[in-house]
């Protein structure tokens, strides 16, 4: 028992505490072992779990095949990619030499392994990703609503966002915005007032201030700036965007500090199982 | 009024097929002919583009590549933008890569730029490192002793026989980093394992959605700048006075996100018409 619990544990707490303090203290053997020898020993172990993963997923595939389970097809395609992807990189370069010796086969145009990943996996890979594109406006058309005042904030500042950031932001003059602005006063007077009058009397004076101010101005593209959608996105970008981030990244920290110390106290030992 | 208000329920209920359809053809337009629409720079992008600028000749610059294919679109114009503005500036290029598919992406960046475009020599003008297994381990490698976590190059030749590797042994002998990101590991790792304890000052490309991530870290000045997706690649081209790929994808990417706002738009007026019908009845 004392193998399988304590001495992991007491593995773990050493070690943690060790690579923590690493950090604090000014001694260059510990400060070795922390940059250079703990980060090799992950690489070590990064490898082994590599080889792990590997050997797991084609287990999982192959009893899926055996088995006959749901979508078992697709898993024959996994076993033979994977398969030829092992043939490519470790058996059969495809090339002398003097073209490419191991290892640097993995990047020599002329090679199997070059040409698995420009001709089969790049194409796949693209495909997948482009896919977004077109889920992404099926959703945004069926998801975006002005349900309440949270989701209408999304949606405009996502508009804002979506438009600002591309070329064709820039041609929308900010007097454009200016309108656009007084007729949503004007649907949020009438939905407040219910009265046609006051929300023809809001518009109307929007409109003919804009205007007026336009004329006066001469009705520059960019000014004034705050009405100007490239600028607001970068504001957006800067400003509010910079704040929540922060707030999730503090909070994301703090959760990473707490579990640490778990382990490091010995509190924590999901790792053994428990 | 009824028959329009018909018409945009109509529209409303769609199947989603015909959305693929209006958003491919308004993709596809834009790319076979081009619009030319002005391409403005943002400031977090002049911020990069200076920095790079500002950097004395013959500076040694660290280039982490860390995309796939999935988002070559969007990350490989920045690399290639920045591995053409290093090279017409004469500095040197160390290029290290935190994914694996960043090899074969980095790889393509530096035959079109530095041999095809520059004539730079291997060995003397830049080094490809290519990639090593261990996320910021790797980059913590890199911060305390690069050689001995390269101990050969891509073309498996030892990092002792290679010029340009004379008097590099850690991070801090490089002038400049700039990170090609697609997400983890990435600009994040670099900032904070490489970046912020050894302040060697860096910049970064990522994609779109990343920009949120990275934001905090441009405002806070521990990094200089970011080219924010496509947009910021077609910027940064834009500077170079040099026409790419993102260029002309920012036209595609403006009426594909204007086809996007309409349908919100559609969707939402669909949306206060039925609520305002269910009411009736």
């Amino acid at each position: 028992m004392i193998w399988k619990r304590q001495i992991p544990i007491l593995i773990v707490a050493f070690i943690g505490a060790l690579t923590l303090f690493g950090w604090f203290v000014e001694e260059p053997n510990i400060q070795a072992f922390v940059d250079d020898d703990a980060t090799q020993w992950y690489d070590i172990l990064a490898s082994f779990a590599i080889i792990l993963g590997a050997m797991n997923l084609m287990k999982m595939q192959i009893q899926k095949v055996a088995r006959q389970k749901k979508g078992w097809p697709y898993s024959i395609v996994a076993i033979f990619g994977f398969l030829f992807a092992i043939t490519a990189g470790f058996f059969i370069k495809g090339v002398d030499d003097s073209v490419a010796v191991w290892g640097a086969h993995v990047t020599t145009e002329g090679t199997l392994f070059k040409w698995i990943f420009d001709y089969m996996f790049t194409p796949l890979s693209a495909t997948m990703f482009s896919l977004l594109a077109f889920f992404v406006a099926s959703a945004s058309y069926r998801a975006f609503r002005i349900r309440n005042f949270e989701a209408s904030l999304l949606l405009v500042a996502g508009i804002i966002i979506m438009v600002g950031r591309v070329p064709i932001g820039s041609l929308i003059s900010s007097w454009v915005i200016m309108y656009i602005i007084v007729l949503a006063l004007g649907i949020g007077v009438n939905t407040w007032k219910k009265d046609k009058k006051i929300t023809f009397g809001v518009v109307g004076v929007g409109i003919i201030i804009v205007t007026v101010a336009g004329m006066m101005t001469g009705w520059p593209l960019d000014k004034p700036a705050i009405f100007y959608l490239p600028i607001i996105q970068e504001w957006i970008y800067y400003y509010p965007n910079v704040a929540g981030t922060r707030a999730i990244m503090i909070g994301v920290g703090l959760g990473i500090f707490a579990t640490s110390i778990r382990y490091i106290l010995g509190i924590e030992k999901s790792y053994i199982g428990e | 009024m009824k028959a329009l208000e018909d018409l945009i329920l109509k529209i409303g209920k769609v199947d989603r097929r015909w959305i693929f359809l209006v958003l491919a053809i308004a993709v596809f337009i834009p790319i076979i002919k081009p619009i030319g629409m002005p391409i403005r720079a943002t400031e977090t992008t002049k911020v990069v583009f200076n920095t790079i600028e500002n950097l004395p000749e013959n500076s040694k610059v660290l280039v982490s590549i860390e995309y796939s294919p999935s988002t070559k679109p969007e990350n490989h114009p920045m690399t290639i933008s920045i591995l053409r503005h290093l090279f017409r500036n004469n500095h040197k290029v160390f290029v290290t890569c935190l994914w694996p598919d960043g090899q074969f992406m980095a790889q393509d960046a530096l035959k079109q730029v530095a041999e095809e475009e520059f004539g730079k020599v291997y060995g003397e003008d830049y080094v490809f490192l290519g990639f090593r297994p261990g996320n910021e381990a790797v980059v913590k490698g890199i911060v305390s002793n690069i050689r001995k976590l390269y101990t050969v190059d891509v073309y498996q030749t030892k990092i002792d026989e290679i010029p340009l590797m004379d008097g590099i042994k850690n991070f801090k002998d490089f002038a400049f980093l700039f990170s090609c990101s697609a997400g983890y590991p990435g600009t994040v790792e670099w900032v904070q394992y490489a970046a912020d304890p050894t302040g060697v000052p860096m910049s970064s490309g990522v994609t779109s959605i990343q920009v949120n991530e990275v934001m905090p870290y441009v405002q806070s000045g521990q990094m200089k700048g970011v080219l924010a997706g496509m947009p910021g690649a077609a910027e940064y081209e834009a500077l170079m006075g040099q026409k790419g790929f993102a260029t002309s994808g920012m036209d595609a990417q403006s009426i594909a996100h204007l086809v996007i706002v309409l349908f919100i738009i559609l969707g939402n007026a669909a949306f206060f018409i039925e609520r305002k019908r269910s009411r009736k009845y």
